[in-house]
């Protein structure tokens, strides 16, 4: 009688525990190229500060173990640790001799997106490996290394503290901007205490400005012969220093985007630049990162705003520097990503937007000969698909009516400021025009991680596709093997081989005891070229992309050879009789 | 009497290492003179940074009093390793400015930095010598994907690495005709045929074909700077300022606001002439010519130089290097930059004989004969010169060895010794040392000066009071040059007023000016209301601050 009972108790415990599981199952069904039902999850229509960011990695790290690994990768000038997350199936070889993508976001401390579309695709990579042949192949092959943040504390300066869209943009050393023997003596102000800093317009008979009669947030200027009611005073803000200036030395001013050590200029050359290359412990732990990882063979470094997938040169007495095949793979992966990412366009830095000196990606490309994208991220036409340009005031202001009802302007108010007297304060608040709406960021971040993905994947894969085998007579063999490069990306960069940047790849047989050994320059008409020196390593110059390369030895000896292919960019294949 | 024998006994023991010092330091020893001189009140010796040799990076810093807010010098000795002269000229100068001078610290700091390459430096001292310009790091100088793969090897076991010639008609080389000893290019213009192939002592290693292309040296400190950096060359590295003495040092200088001007001893030279004005140049976005008015200061300084300095110049053609510290110094921070060897070969000008003579007579009725001028290379001048010294220990003359890359040819090694060329004899060293230190000590003697003159209080009605002052650059050097006006690393000229914002009613109570040049004179005023003490306080770190006091 009792073991029935516990029976039938233990049975209809257990029919509700399946029941309640297959309940919770149906909750979900499956929106196309998306998992449904992570082991992470994660809102994606929110910014995360620096402890944000930290908890996502984590969160990564301890749900897939065998795809993704946590590193510190140096330390900011606040003491912050910056992140490096490699995503890679790590049961199929070592993730640091794989060919490799570089990712890292925020550099400009309130170009804040870059990070969230890190995290995106950190996220993605590993949630979508066991449902994808894709991805898996993909994580097979190549590591992805992200580093979410490169500027984290001013990420959360920018955040938590009272800035305009544009500040601070630097880390949080604070200059002398003025040269009058003080730092940081004349910051912004948050007048009205709003966490913004907006701006401050006056009444006053000589303005330029009048408020729209129909829209009393939007400030329209006058005609010349016109008489206005506003003028403009500048960003919130007081002369803490009695000097007769405004705001005028705050946070920074350096720019950390010119502190890379390609084709490096001084402060009087290009605004910005801070001591020397590498003077910042940020982009040092970066340049010593990536000196430590040769795998590197492409890089993404994100940044806002204007909807722009950049390469260099970034000056134009840099022009030599991109030769004609590797503009070429430029274009190709470029283009790619302008169909990816509808209202992105493909541009070159110092033609389509300014001259730039020691900036990331002519150090990336210029310096280690890796091909690198800047995505300048967001652009107005992702609002209503219009080409209505940067900061239209009706544009912007119609998106902060209907679409968001109100959360994106301070409403003008009246202020009594000590040294202008009556003014009024308001604009648009610093999370709105760089920085994505909420309901803009998920899809933004698929795209651009699409062309991340597609420009991995465009890094060189090789494989031993043919060895041939012949016998000469006395007792010697000929060995002739063919590596292919099937993606775009060779294993070398025009740049690379210009400068003998990184290493030649290497192509050794093991097992035989080698007599010649020489590279097979055209296999039709038997043009080869010996190299004398330690033959059985054969010095590759480099393997092009969608390309082969030939080696051949003279070898004695039988038995079972095998050859290996050891490249930095490349990875390392094997064949074994 | 007592008194004063013990004072000369102290004073003597200062002066007794000097005398006693019989060829260029060891770094040990170099370490032991500094550690004397820290021990004086005015001298502060740090040092920046440990090389990956080992080796430390010093800097003495000399001042008295607020020597934070006095125009200072720095000075700097080991751009080159293999250029002892330098450090020691370094060294005595700080020796003989802490000693003799402490009198000129009253307007100016000093900050010494005796040897920027200690680990290349050693090698004057180790057992293998040759000039070595590469610190201690392990670097892949020819960029094979091997590192330090071909070094040198001393053939003739002589302790010296000098060079190999190669018997060969393939050769670029050929005798020189007045003095075998040395080896000249030959003159294909001209047809000539050579007979050496020449390379440094050592075998190839690698079997590259190149000799000695990778040897055991890492990155060379004036190689390793911003200005022109030759990316990816030997011993300059992947990117500028990458090793720990060049960041170190950079670091420092970057906190150092008063430093105006820098003299280094390397082997570029800009003070027996100045560098050149170049107006496309000094156009374009980045600047490779110096400034119009820098130019003219240097001139100033040069020929303070040539007039101070006994030695006439000779074979000075060197004017700075790609990466080089003495460029950076002007081009990148902004300041005065003045490099001089210290020291070269002089002219050795061949004797007029009775054979010139009669050939000269003869070329006049026969014009289309000519006599080959004589060819003067940096080498023969050198031996002239060495013969003319009775100096024994600078050649080693050509003996054959057997080259395993060579084995069926004659191979010799000899050649003239390192160092030699670019160190004079350290007998010389004495007198280089005093001269330059005198020159310093002008340049010092110039430096921007600010000082109000002309101070008026007028009273105006309403107990308003009208303050007019000239601000003044007592000096022949501008308070900031051409280039430093532009950098962000120079402080503006800074006046304050200490008086509240509200009893100022014209005039700011904090001023910014851009500069003052030699000699300029700006004038300022103020109208205060109310009565008091008043004190306006005007310059910079970097050219001095003046001061005004008055009561109104």
């Amino acid at each position: 009688m009792n073991k029935s009972l516990t029976i039938s108790i233990f049975c209809v415990l257990f029919c509700f525990i399946t029941f309640s599981e297959v309940s919770a199952q149906e909750n979900f069904f499956r929106a196309i190229g998306t998992p449904h039902q992570p082991k992470v999850e994660i809102s994606w229509n929110r910014y995360n500060t620096y402890d944000g960011v930290t908890e996502i990695l984590q969160k990564i790290v301890k749900a897939y173990p065998n795809l993704a690994r946590l590193e510190s990768i140096g330390k900011s000038v606040e003491g912050r640790d910056i992140w490096s997350i490699a995503i890679s199936d790590f049961k199929t070889g070592n993730p640091d001799k794989k060919p490799a993508m570089y990712i890292d976001g925020n550099i400009h401390s309130n170009e804040i997106q870059g990070t969230e579309f890190s995290l995106y695709t950190a996220w993605y990579l590993t949630e979508m490996f066991d449902e994808l042949d894709f991805i898996k192949e993909l994580l097979q092959d190549k590591t992805f290394y992200i580093v979410p943040t490169i500027n984290p504390d001013a990420r959360d300066n920018f955040m938590k503290e009272p800035n305009t869209p544009h500040s601070p943009r630097s880390g949080m050393l604070v200059l002398d901007n003025d040269g009058d023997g003080q730092a940081g003596e004349d910051r912004f102000d948050d007048l009205n205490d709003d966490n913004h800093i907006t701006l401050m317009i006056r009444k006053s008979p000589t303005g330029r400005f009048i408020k729209d009669p129909l829209d009393d947030r939007r400030l329209m200027e006058v005609g010349p012969e016109q008489k206005g009611d506003y003028e403009m005073l500048g960003y919130e803000g007081i002369d803490r220093d009695g000097d007769g200036r405004v705001n005028e030395d705050g946070i920074g001013y350096y720019d950390p985007n010119r502190d890379w050590g390609w084709n490096w200029q001084p402060d009087y050359v290009q605004r910005g630049a801070y001591k020397y290359p590498f003077s910042l412990p940020e982009t040092r732990a970066v340049a010593d990162f990536v000196m430590k990882h040769p795998n590197i063979a492409g890089a993404q470094s994100y940044h806002n705003y204007g909807g722009m997938i950049l390469r260099g040169p970034g000056a134009e007495e840099d022009v030599d520097t991109y030769n004609k095949e590797d503009v070429k793979i430029y274009d190709a992966i470029g283009k790619k990503g302008e169909e990816l990412i509808p209202g992105y366009k493909y541009l070159v830095v110092y033609k389509d937007l300014y001259s730039v000196f020691g900036g990331e990606l002519d150090w990336f490309y210029g310096g280690r000969g890796i091909y690198t994208y800047t995505n300048e991220l967001m652009v107005s036409y992702l609002y209503y698909h219009k080409n209505e340009g940067r900061g239209n005031q009706e544009e912007e202001l119609n998106v902060d009516k209907y679409l968001t009802f109100g959360d994106a302007f301070v409403p003008w108010a009246a202020y009594n400021h000590p040294q202008f007297g009556a003014i009024e304060i308001g604009g648009f608040k610093k999370n709105f025009s760089r920085a994505h709406p909420g309901f803009l960021l998920e899809q933004d971040a698929h795209r651009n991680m699409a062309f991340t993905i597609y420009h991995a994947y465009h890094t060189p894969k090789l494989s031993i596709i043919d060895v041939k085998e012949k016998t000469l007579g006395g007792g010697l063999k000929e060995i002739t093997a063919t590596m292919y490069n099937e993606r775009l990306m060779p294993t070398h960069s025009s740049q690379d081989l210009k400068y003998n940047i990184e290493r030649p790849d290497y192509v050794t047989l093991n097992g035989a005891n080698v007599i010649v050994g020489m590279v097979v320059e055209n296999e039709d008409f038997n043009k080869v070229k010996e190299q004398v020196q330690n033959p059985s390593k054969i010095s590759v110059t480099n393997i092009p992309g969608l390309g082969t390369v030939k080696v051949r030895w003279i070898i004695s000896g039988g038995g079972n050879y095998s050859i290996k292919v050891d490249s930095a960019k490349g990875g390392i294949v094997e064949w074994k009789k | 009497m007592i008194k004063h024998l013990l004072f000369t006994l102290l004073f003597g023991l200062f002066w007794f290492p000097l005398i006693a010092q019989k060829n260029y330091s060891t770094s040990q020893e170099i370490t032991q003179r500094l550690q004397k001189l820290n021990s004086n009140t005015s001298a502060s010796l740090t040092s920046l940074t440990k090389t990956e040799g080992g080796q430390d990076i010093w800097v003495l810093k000399v001042g008295v009093g607020d020597l934070n807010n006095k125009p200072a010098i720095a000075v700097v000795g080991g751009a080159e390793g293999f250029h002892v002269l330098s450090v020691e000229l370094a060294l005595q100068f700080a020796e003989r400015l802490v000693n003799q001078h402490p009198e000129i610290l009253e307007s100016t700091t000093f900050y010494i930095f005796p040897n920027m390459s200690p680990d290349a430096y050693n090698q004057y001292h180790s057992n293998l010598k040759y000039e070595r310009r590469g610190n201690a790091t392990k670097e892949d100088q020819d960029r094979d994907g091997s590192i330090s793969e071909d070094p040198y090897e001393d053939l003739n076991k002589d302790g010296f690495i000098t060079q190999m010639r190669i018997e060969s008609p393939m050769g670029d080389y050929t005798l020189h005709p007045s003095d075998t000893r040395v080896l000249i290019k030959a003159d294909r213009s001209k047809g000539e045929a050579g007979s050496y192939i020449v390379y440094s002592e050592g075998i190839d290693n690698d079997k590259d074909g190149k000799f000695n292309e990778d040897v055991e040296e890492g990155i060379a400190f004036n190689t390793n700077f911003t200005y022109k950096f030759p990316v990816f060359h030997p011993f300059a590295g992947d990117y500028p300022v990458s090793q720990k003495e060049t960041r170190a040092l950079v670091d420092y200088l970057f906190d150092q606001w008063n430093i105006f001007a820098f003299v280094t001893f390397s082997p570029a030279n800009n003070l027996s002439e100045p560098l050149k004005f170049n107006e496309g140049d000094a156009k374009k976005r980045v600047l490779t010519s110096m400034l119009k008015k820098d130019v003219a200061t240097n001139k100033m300084i040069s020929e303070l130089y040539t007039k101070t300095i006994s030695q006439k110049a000779f074979q000075q053609d060197n004017q700075g290097t790609d990466g080089d510290f003495f460029q950076w110094a002007y081009f990148h921070f902004g300041r005065l930059s003045f490099s001089t060897p210290g020291w070269w070969v002089p002219e050795m000008k061949a004797e007029k004989t009775e054979d010139d003579k009669n050939i000269k007579e003869e070329s006049k009725e026969k014009p289309s004969e000519t006599k080959q001028k004589p060819i003067i290379t940096k080498e023969s001048n050198f031996m002239a010169w060495a013969d003319e010294q009775n100096l024994k220990d600078v050649f080693i003359p050509w003996t054959t060895v057997s080259h395993p890359d060579f084995p069926n040819q004659k191979v010799e090694v000899g050649g003239i010794k390192p160092f030699v060329m670019i160190n004079p004899p350290f007998t010389l060293v004495d007198s280089i040392a005093i001269q330059h230190t005198d020159f310093i000590l002008k340049l010092a003697g110039m430096q921007p000066k600010l000082e109000f003159h002309n101070i008026k209080v007028e009273k105006l009605s309403g107990g308003l009071s009208r303050i007019t002052a000239d601000l003044f650059n007592n000096s022949p050097l501008p308070t900031h040059s051409e280039l430093g006006e532009k950098s962000r690393w120079l402080r503006k000229i800074r006046i304050d007023i200490t008086k509240d914002k509200k009893e100022v009613i014209a005039g700011n109570t904090i001023n910014l000016i851009d500069k003052l040049d030699a000699f300029e004179t700006k004038t300022m005023s103020w109208i205060i209301q109310g009565s008091g003490n008043v004190e306006i306080k005007a310059g910079a770190a970097h050219c001095g601050i003046a001061t005004l006091n008055t009561k109104l």
